[in-house]
């Protein structure tokens, strides 16, 4: 018998359905029912203002989706011969300020969903604190909106580079948030410095800490969580960036990645409408997101865990909480890398002149997010996106299912919905 | 327990079409959690709630104040439901029903989804229209994309405090929406002398004239109360694009147009003419220290 879940307190909606076998999940199609019919919205619109709409697409990494349009612009603008030099002080801020959101994503994602779901399978009582979540993603965006105006909905990445042009003071500003966020982390999360943490190398180095952290770790094992939810162990990165290289994993070997095999289809949803499409590399499906990126630039404790563990539902959830203190330490970096007598925008040419295609590819907090648009003097004929989400948790059939119905395979149905959400759902994104 | 101890308002947020802005917006206010505590939340899309949302569309519950974010789909299904039935039910017996966002009050983005469908609340842009008119009373509405965390948790605040809020005629709060978003903005200088900024990042220059900043012609207190506590669009040499008037999102949002070298529309409630006099002069005037740069880090120490 195939029965419904509805899956709240993600973002967005969706509804799993599931079809049990001896009180295990046989299958299990996921459905994302909300349309908004983004890329229609923009077709006819003027390019530019691509840069105010896309932001919209979603709450949580709007600013991602503003990347990824200023890029897929400035790659139109390359492709119609006039290429854009930015300079070095506008990709670091841009940089910076996506890391941000990167980091304001994995706190909320692990002190509102991800912990309080565990608490629900497990008798451990201190870890009823969701409101850190939200505490240490004001923090973060507030060192974002220095540069970017506001969180959400920014819109000051353009073509040539940013809006703003900070002083030393708002450099200062930034980093002493920065400073406030590593304080929260060490005294709040981790339990201990971020140093410490960043040099770990084997998973069982968290058994000397007493702390969230900890605490997570220990019921993650205690139920079983590093010997279920296994994917297919292929993982891609595509976006460029100065924290993670785009690369084709297979198991832990890394291959080059070529635009031309990514590839969408509809989604097998035989239950409910669904609006999702699901993507493809090649014809397959890939894991996308921090495991991923972290595997990537070979991190010894990212590696250790997953040679014990895979690609289990541990490894994906560990890695996503770790990759908080790598992105703290490299927002540092990449702001006491800014040249403060660099242009901030660099003069370009009148986005009326420009007729050409472009794509924009950015690694979002959930992995690779991929906007594509075609430009006619100036104007938007077609706009198309392709989310981190449509990578992870699309819907395939029996057969051939998507990495997160893989990883609900064969679970109890509470196991099956906790693993699901270990992915970091984002239904709104996905449903574009 | 102590005597006469009332029970806290039911509170309910519920959403159509929407992207989450106002939900992740809302989490950036700095008294959160002692504004939670005056309520009893009974679903939030993303903290924790007393109910789940299935038991939010079984309709056997009720609230006291219902906030809707998102534009209104009368076509629309929340799982297997239908979203306007959602909404008849809590809004019969709630006291109060807050629009958060541009989608809720007019349609905003959103509304672009089905422009023929899809409104706000009680506006469809300006004009009167929408599921909850026969409430319109129960409204108010908080526009902008997103809202302000701050104007979430004045109207909360207020309605804990059984405070009458005063609306406009577009049911906003009028201590929130009555001065404009170029108030307090720091480029102020440059639009006084009517100095528009060479090129996009630049810290020089006002943004209106040529680079389609809509902020005097706006309501809103975001150069008042900074976002995130510490900027605002302008100050970061973004234009403001009107976002919580009832025409967002208008289009060319990065460039103004233009009538003889000044912008076809002109700061609110100042008449066409006088405007174009004064600008002309204003122009004539070629002050020096508002042409340079305010700071040049290259210069020879």
């Amino acid at each position: 018998m195939i029965t419904k879940e509805i899956i709240d307190h993600i973002e967005g909606e969706a509804s799993i359905h599931f079809d049990m076998k001896d009180e295990k999940v046989d299958f299990a199609t996921v459905c994302f029912p909300h349309f908004r019919g983004m890329e229609k919205i923009l077709q006819g619109k003027n390019a530019l203002d691509a840069l105010v709409i896309t932001p919209r697409v979603c709450g949580i990494c709007g600013h991602a989706h503003l990347m990824a349009t200023v890029r897929a612009i400035e790659d139109a603008y390359k492709n119609a011969g006039k290429a854009i030099q930015l300079s070095q002080k506008a990709q670091n801020i841009r940089e910076f300020t996506l890391v941000m959101e990167i980091i304001q994503n994995h706190f909320k994602w692990l002190y509102l969903t991800i912990i309080p779901e565990l608490a629900k399978l497990t008798s451990s009582t201190r870890l009823q604190t969701p409101l850190k979540g939200a505490f240490a993603s004001q923090i973060a965006t507030k060192a974002l909106a220095i540069f970017a105006g506001q969180w959400p909905h920014s819109s000051y990445m353009i073509p040539g580079g940013i809006t703003s042009d900070p002083t030393h003071m708002e450099l200062i500003k930034a980093k002493s948030f920065i400073e406030e966020l590593v304080t929260f982390f060490e005294k709040e999360t981790a339990g201990t410095s971020l140093e410490t943490v960043l040099a770990y190398e084997s998973c069982k180095d968290f058994n000397k800490l007493d702390s969230d952290i900890s605490e997570l770790e220990k019921n993650l094992i205690a139920l079983g969580m590093q010997k279920k939810g296994f994917a297919y162990d292929r993982f891609i990165n595509i976006g460029e960036h100065s924290f993670t290289n785009p690369s084709k994993l297979l198991q832990t070997k890394g291959h080059a990645v070529h635009l031309k095999y990514i590839d969408t289809e509809d989604s097998y949803s035989p239950e409910e409408k669904s609006y999702a499409k699901n993507a493809l590399y090649n014809n397959k499906y890939y894991e996308t997101g921090p495991l991923s990126r972290l595997m990537a630039q070979r991190i010894p404790l990212i590696k250790n865990i997953h040679r014990r563990f895979q690609d289990s539902a541990y490894s994906r959830i560990m890695a996503r909480v770790f990759e908080i203190p790598y992105l703290l330490k490299h927002s540092l970096k990449l702001l006491n890398e800014i040249q403060i007598d660099e242009i901030s925008c660099a003069k370009v040419q009148d986005i009326s002149k420009i007729t050409a295609s472009g794509i924009g590819i950015v690694e979002a907090p959930r992995g690779p997010l991929i906007h594509k648009i075609e430009i006619e003097n100036g104007i938007i004929k077609e706009y198309k996106i392709i989310t981190p989400t449509q990578w992870n948790i699309g819907s395939g059939t029996k057969e051939k299912p998507m990495p997160a119905q893989k990883a609900m395979q064969t679970l109890s149905k509470e196991e099956a919905l906790f693993v699901f959400r270990g992915f970091d759902v984002c239904s709104v994104c996905t449903t574009h | 327990m102590p005597l006469n101890q009332e029970a806290k308002p039911k509170l309910l947020w519920i959403q159509g079409v929407t992207c989450n802005g106002n939900t992740h917006s809302f989490l950036n206010l700095p008294y959160l959690e002692s504004l939670l505590a005056k309520y009893e939340l009974l679903y939030h899309p993303i903290l924790p709630s007393k109910y789940t949302f299935r038991r939010i569309i079984e309709l056997a519950l009720e609230c006291d104040v219902l906030i809707f974010e998102g534009a209104f789909d009368p076509l629309m299904k929340r799982h297997d439901i239908l979203l306007k039935d959602v909404l008849e039910h809590y809004s019969q017996k709630t006291r109060l029903i807050i629009s958060v966002g541009s989608c809720a009050s007019f349609g905003g983005v959103f509304k672009e989804s089905a422009p023929q469908r899809n409104s706000g609340l009680i506006f469809n842009e300006s004009d009167p229209y929408g599921p909850s008119l026969k409430q319109k009373r129960k409204v108010i509405n908080l526009s902008g994309c997103p809202i302000h965390p701050e104007w979430m948790g004045y109207t909360l605040s207020m309605i804990a405090q059984k405070r009458e809020i005063q609306l406009d005629e577009l049911h906003r709060p009028i201590e929130l929406y009555s001065s404009l978003a170029h108030h307090g903005c720091t480029r102020n200088e440059y639009f006084e002398w009517k100095v528009d900024t060479k090129n996009f990042g630049e810290k020089e220059g006002c943004l209106f004239y040529q680079h389609g900043c809509r902020a005097p012609m706006t309501h809103s207190s975001c150069n008042k109360i900074l976002w995130n506590d510490v900027s605002s669009k302008t100050r970061s040499g973004t234009p403001c694009f009107g976002c919580t008037e009832p025409d967002f999102p208008r289009s060319n949002l990065f460039s103004t147009q233009t009538n003889m070298s000044i912008p076809q529309d002109v700061p609110l409630g100042v008449s066409k003419r006088s405007y174009l006099t004064l600008a002309g002069i204003a122009k004539t005037f070629h002050i020096k220290r508002l042409e340079e740069k305010l700071i040049d880090y290259k210069r020879d120490n």
